[in-house]
């Protein structure tokens, strides 16, 4: 069937984001339990997701994590990470980066098909790329990973070079991404409508139907041969994926306990709870990589743009005592604005200690010292009010707790932190309006080039709709540039360097308060044998998936 | 006036016991309903919490006895609005003349053709999420209702002999209205509060659930039930107690309505 | 001039079935158009960018370019206007245009998850119907504990939100009991549970409503001489009270619908079913302005046609009503 190739040429200068210091605390990195036995083929799993269902099938549409999900089953990158962080080839054999930077070369494999014949090549390759920088389809998260692609050149049928327009230190993370995945030419000739119902990969696994508000169905490819180099096994061996949407938390894991449903994310954690007395269920914990879940303070507006009133606020935040109550031990502090997944992650604790009594010298250092009938401070006849929208999509039930937590314990040296529950879009508008003192938005993205997306100033422009990713509008020219220049320079101990320095802005500048990595959670049952978390960007892959039963 | 019967007392005490809670609950529960305490989370009823604690560690009896003045408030003034609506509504097509009745008939069959919870969400979009806009939401989704129920027993009381005794003697409308109409309406509309009451908090806590109600960190018994809803497997109390709270509630009003409604017929 | 108003009290002029038929019918047009213009309204009021909602929400960072050219496709740059009136033109021709999230005709949205809530609604009618009259019934034969009982119960069921209740049953009768399942599958065990939580405080209503009418009944004159006659209490409920408590319960049907349909949003939610409560609630969200007037259209249709028959019901069930003027 496939041939495995795991050695295969890497040059020095080609790989990125290297840090060997060895990996993450906490969580593994994403492996199931063990699989005993031999693997069976054949049958059916049943994914139950939580996330909202997508508008379309095609990651390289809009670009969120529900479709990076399903989409990691039936599409493919041309690179993939290992478990320490490093590039491994995947759809690509190898790849070198040109002595002035401004180019890639990658050679391709030459014995992959797509599941509708077209044959993977340098061609498709191009395709693809050029198919994300289309204004038509609609990118936002690929089009922002390839964003420094300039050209795609066919160099020959196996070998194809991308030209950018300024070095890129992160073209490989970005390209590992699903957002960025390579789906057949021939299918993405075809009308947007049709490629979103049923888009073609190279994937384990083929979209053969999708009943929307029901379910998609996935089906085996039988002609699968091209796993990542660090994949293990002859799968596929399941015969069907099954993936719905059941975003009501506490029937999701009812469904999994009944056995309804092989596989749940979203785990709540009091159901990571119970099913650590089950026997019957497993647990497996993947850390999204990119930022760490943490809440943004706007700079660029009153209160906030006073950087003592951020100080106050981030020592008079209670968090450690919510987290531990309400997360029960399944989440763990974060000090830091990187996941931690990320090797070059920099943590400071001391920056995040409680401490009532210095919250109040700062305020009243800030002209913050009168204080109305309800205990809030005022100044100048205004409330110290903090307006705090939450996403009731994004932010789950524990975390919306958590942030009710952190509104008691800030009233006592006298901040008005006003939680606003809102849906989706109400919560974009919201924030493209500028409407916002404090904010809590993930963002997914593989490597510490999030860094740049979420801090630098550039990010303060925004989109035709008022989106913008600088949320805590943040703006150094001298954070802009370490960031430039870590988005550039290829040397992996120097950019470290670069992204530890900016790191140290960030997060001395007080302009977020870091709570834990972006908790992902998967509940399966013990049935499940052989799945594993991408490392990429943590998403469960069921290559190799086969049921015990 | 005939004796009070065990279940007017019952019901009248609830309400008694809900009326000291809205207007005075340090009476009975003294301490602050916000307080959090993390490390004392999810505690069951004990002699420390007598109805347990929630996810913050607050406790739970606080926050039910100072959460009955939001929680009525919302329901009353949702009902108040929805029979408001619904009583203009229904007087005017009952006692006016044909075509203003036609017209509001068909205005009401036109509502009363969105499913309530639709209007409600039309409404939170156009207005925007917040306690304000769900109460006003809420009076908008039942006011139909109310529309077509007062406009019937407007026009069955219209009809009634003794209205009709009352026009042929020449009495004039105003007269019909004050004397015979309103004190009949009204009774309705009375028994209708009462009935109102306790579906409008339902109502709210519906849209809580979907996102679209209060703020935190307010104690209003459907946010507390909402928010309870995640752990009912595991701590039954955070939901059980708010919702024993509503039912409560909505009972005995519903029981007071009913036997005003007996005692006004006989 | 007394007399005159007396007579005014209509009977159906004209007394013809199917002229009073062909009233109704276009009555229901009516219905549908105001229904397609107060939402056409609602939905233009809301805050945002229409084009926006195409292009998958506020937060798809769509350029500029390609948010002119959704507006021009959808014909939103047009004045509001002639967007109406194109629109009622379109509906007029039965075109329910495009769903922007959901990227589909709305018509073939709507037809896929039409018989999923039209299945929920309709059994859970049906359910509730029976319990209300069976409770009803029970309370009224056998006592004043049980009327109490029966009482008691309906006042709690009226006063469960739907959410809770969802949850509720399901802890009970799959977590702890394993008997049903907790969302939906392909046999019917999986419609056992959302149907219970959308009938039972159905139930508790029309129970309240129809013991009411049935005690009225059972006090009225007509049953008194059966029952003079020799007829036992039960022959007489059976026979004779029973069509005029149910008839106000089933007046009541349309609105009941609508409640249904209301419920559906959270049961369909809570259960992963398909369905159009569930379609409505995320077009609601993501300001999908043509998904969100074809529901509302179809489930005007739905109530109106249901009213109708109800009311065509009522004039065969009741020969007093067929004189008599009230709507």
């Amino acid at each position: 069937m496939r041939t495995p190739r795991l050695t295969l040429a890497l040059a020095a200068v080609g790989i990125s984001a290297l840090a060997l210091t060895g990996c993450t605390t906490g969580a593994d990195t994403g492996d199931a339990a063990a699989p005993t036995g031999n693997p069976v083929p054949g049958g059916t799993l049943t994914y139950a997701s939580g996330d909202a269902e997508p508008t379309c099938l095609d990651p390289h549409v809009g670009g969120n994590y529900p479709q990076a999900l399903v989409a990691t089953q039936y599409l493919e990158s041309l690179v993939s990470l290992d478990g320490t962080g490093a590039p491994i080839p995947w759809l690509a054999t190898s790849w070198t980066e040109a002595d002035d930077s401004l180019s890639w070369q990658f050679t391709l494999r030459d014995d992959v098909v797509f599941s509708d014949g077209t044959p993977f090549n340098a061609a498709a390759v191009k395709a693809n790329i050029e198919h994300v920088q289309d204004p038509a389809t609609a990118s936002s998260t690929g089009y922002l990973a390839v964003g420094k692609v300039t050209s795609v050149e066919e160099i020959s049928d196996t070998v194809v070079q991308l030209n950018l327009s300024s070095p890129d230190s992160a073209l490989l993370e970005s390209l590992t991404q699903p957002w960025v995945a390579i789906q057949s030419p021939t299918a993405l000739a075809r009308t947007s409508d049709e490629n979103c119902e049923s888009p073609v990969g190279t994937g384990p696994f083929v979209v053969s139907a999708w009943d929307r508000q029901n379910s998609i169905t996935l089906t085996r490819n039988e002609h699968y041969n091209s796993p990542p180099a660090d994949a293990e096994g002859d799968g596929p061996y399941l015969d069907e994926i099954v993936w719905r949407f059941v975003p009501d938390a506490a029937t999701r894991y009812a469904a999994l306990a009944s056995g309804e449903v092989d596989i749940i994310d979203n785990a709540q954690p009091d159901a990571i709870v119970a099913a650590e007395s089950n026997d019957a269920i497993n647990e497996l914990e993947a850390p999204r990589p990119g930022a760490s879940n943490r809440i943004e303070l706007n700079s660029g507006k009153a209160p906030f743009d006073d950087e003592r009133v951020r100080e106050a606020f981030i020592r008079s935040a209670g968090v450690d005592d919510g987290i531990t109550s309400l997360f029960f031990g399944t989440a763990e502090r974060s000090y830091s604005a990187l996941s931690s997944r990320e090797a070059t992650a920099v943590s400071d604790p001391d920056l995040f200690t409680f401490d009532p009594e210095e919250a109040n010298t700062l305020l009243d250092a800030a002209g913050w010292t009168t204080r109305d009938a309800d205990g809030y401070r005022t100044k100048d006849g205004e409330r110290l009010t903090l307006e705090f929208p939450v996403s009731t999509n994004q932010s789950v039930p524990a975390e919306q707790s958590l942030f009710e937590q952190i509104q008691a314990t800030t009233k006592e040296v006298g901040f008005d932190v006003v939680l606003e529950p809102l849906d989706l879009s109400s919560w974009y508008t919201v924030l493209g309006a500028n409407e916002y003192n404090l904010v809590s938005a993930p963002y997914t993205k593989v490597g510490p080039d999030v860094l740049r997306i979420l801090y630098d100033s550039a990010g303060l422009v925004p989109a035709p709709s008022g989106y913008f990713a600088n949320h805590s509008q943040v703006s150094i020219p001298e954070l802009d540039e370490l960031l430039t220049r870590a988005s550039e320079i290829t040397d992996t101990a120097e950019r470290t360097q670069l992204y530890a320095d900016a790191q140290k802005i960030i997060l001395d500048g007080y302009y977020i308060l870091p709570l834990f990595d972006q908790q992902n959670h998967y509940l399966y049952s013990s049935e499940v044998e052989g799945m594993r978390a991408m490392p990429t960007v943590s998403t469960p892959t069921f290559a190799e998936a086969w049921l015990d039963r | 006036m005939r004796r009070i019967t065990a279940v007017e007392a019952a019901s009248g005490t609830v309400l008694l016991a809900l009326a000291v809670a809205a207007l005075a609950p340090n009476l009975i529960a003294p301490g602050d309903p916000l307080a959090i305490n993390p490390l004392a989370s999810f505690q069951p009823p004990s002699f420390a919490h007598l109805l347990g604690t929630d996810e913050s560690g607050r406790d739970l009896l606080t926050r039910i006895v100072h959460g009955t003045a939001p929680s009525l408030l919302i329901g009353v003034a949702a009902t108040v609005i929805g029979i408001g609506l619904g009583a203009l509504l229904g007087v005017a097509g009952g006692l006016g003349p044909r075509w203003v009745d036609s017209g509001t008939t068909r205005l009401v069959e036109v509502l009363f053709a969105f499913p309530g919870l639709l209007l409600a969400l039309l409404f939170i979009a156009v207005a925007g999420p917040g306690p304000l806009t769900s109460t006003v939401a809420v009076g908008l989704a039942t006011a139909p209702g109310y529309a077509r129920l007062i406009r019937s027993q407007v026009l069955s009381v219209r009809r009634s002999g003794y209205v009709e005794s009352a026009v042929v003697l020449g009495r004039g409308w105003w007269r019909r209205l004050t004397r015979h109409i309103a004190p009949n309406v009204t009774s309705t509309l009375f028994v209708l509060v009462t009935l109102g009451v306790g579906q409008s908090i339902v109502w709210a806590s519906s849209l809580s659930y979907l996102g679209l109600g209060v703020s935190p960190p307010a104690a209003e018994w459907g946010a507390m039930l909402n928010s309870g809803r995640t752990y009912i497997g595991s701590f039954w109390w955070m939901t059980f107690f708010p919702g024993l709270a509503i039912v409560l509630s909505a009972a005995s009003t519903t029981l007071l309505g009913r036997s005003i409604q007996n005692r006004v017929r006989t | 001039m007394t007399l005159v108003a007396v007579q005014r009290s209509p009977a159906r002029r004209g007394g013809s079935a199917a002229r009073w038929l062909l009233a109704r019918l276009a009555g229901l047009v009516g219905v549908l158009w105001a229904a397609a213009t107060v939402t056409f309204i609602a939905v233009r009021l809301i805050p945002g960018d229409p084009a926006e909602a195409i292009l998958g929400g506020p937060g798809s960072q769509a350029s500029d370019e390609a948010l002119a050219a959704a507006r021009e496709q959808y014909g939103l740059d047009q004045p509001i206007v002639v967007q109406y009136f194109a629109q009622l033109a379109r509906y007029a021709m039965l075109d329910f245009g495009q769903s922007y999230s959901l990227k589909d005709s709305v018509a073939a949205v709507i037809g896929e998850q039409l018989g999923g809530t039209l299945l929920l609604a309709v059994l859970s009618l049906a359910l509730a119907g029976l319990l209300a009259l069976g409770v009803a019934v029970f309370s009224t034969r056998s006592g004043r504990v049980a009327a109490a009982v029966g009482s008691g119960l309906e006042v709690v069921a009226v006063a469960l939100p739907h959410f809770w209740l969802a949850t509720s049953l399901v802890l009970l009768f799959s977590t702890t009991l394993g008997w049903f399942p907790p969302i939906s599958t392909r046999g019917p065990e999986g419609l056992v549970l959302p149907v219970l939580t959308l009938a039972i405080p159905l139930a508790g209503f029309l129970g309240q409503v129809m013991r009411e009418s049935l005690l009225d009944a059972l006090s009225s004159p007509f049953v008194l001489s059966a029952r003079l006659r020799g007829e036992t209490a039960s022959g007489v409920i059976w026979r004779h009270a029973l069509r005029h408590a149910a008839l106000p319960a089933i007046g009541l049907s349309g609105w009941a619908f609508g409640t249904l349909v209301s419920g559906a949003v959270v049961v369909e939610t809570v259960f992963a079913r398909p369905g159009l409560g569930r379609t409505l609630l995320s077009a609601v969200q993501l300001r999908d302005v043509p998904l969100v007037t074809g529901i509302v259209l179809v489930v005007a249709l739905a109530y109106s046609v249901l009213t109708t028959a109800t009311d065509v019901f009522d004039r065969i069930a009741d020969p007093r009503l067929r004189q008599a003027a009230i709507a």
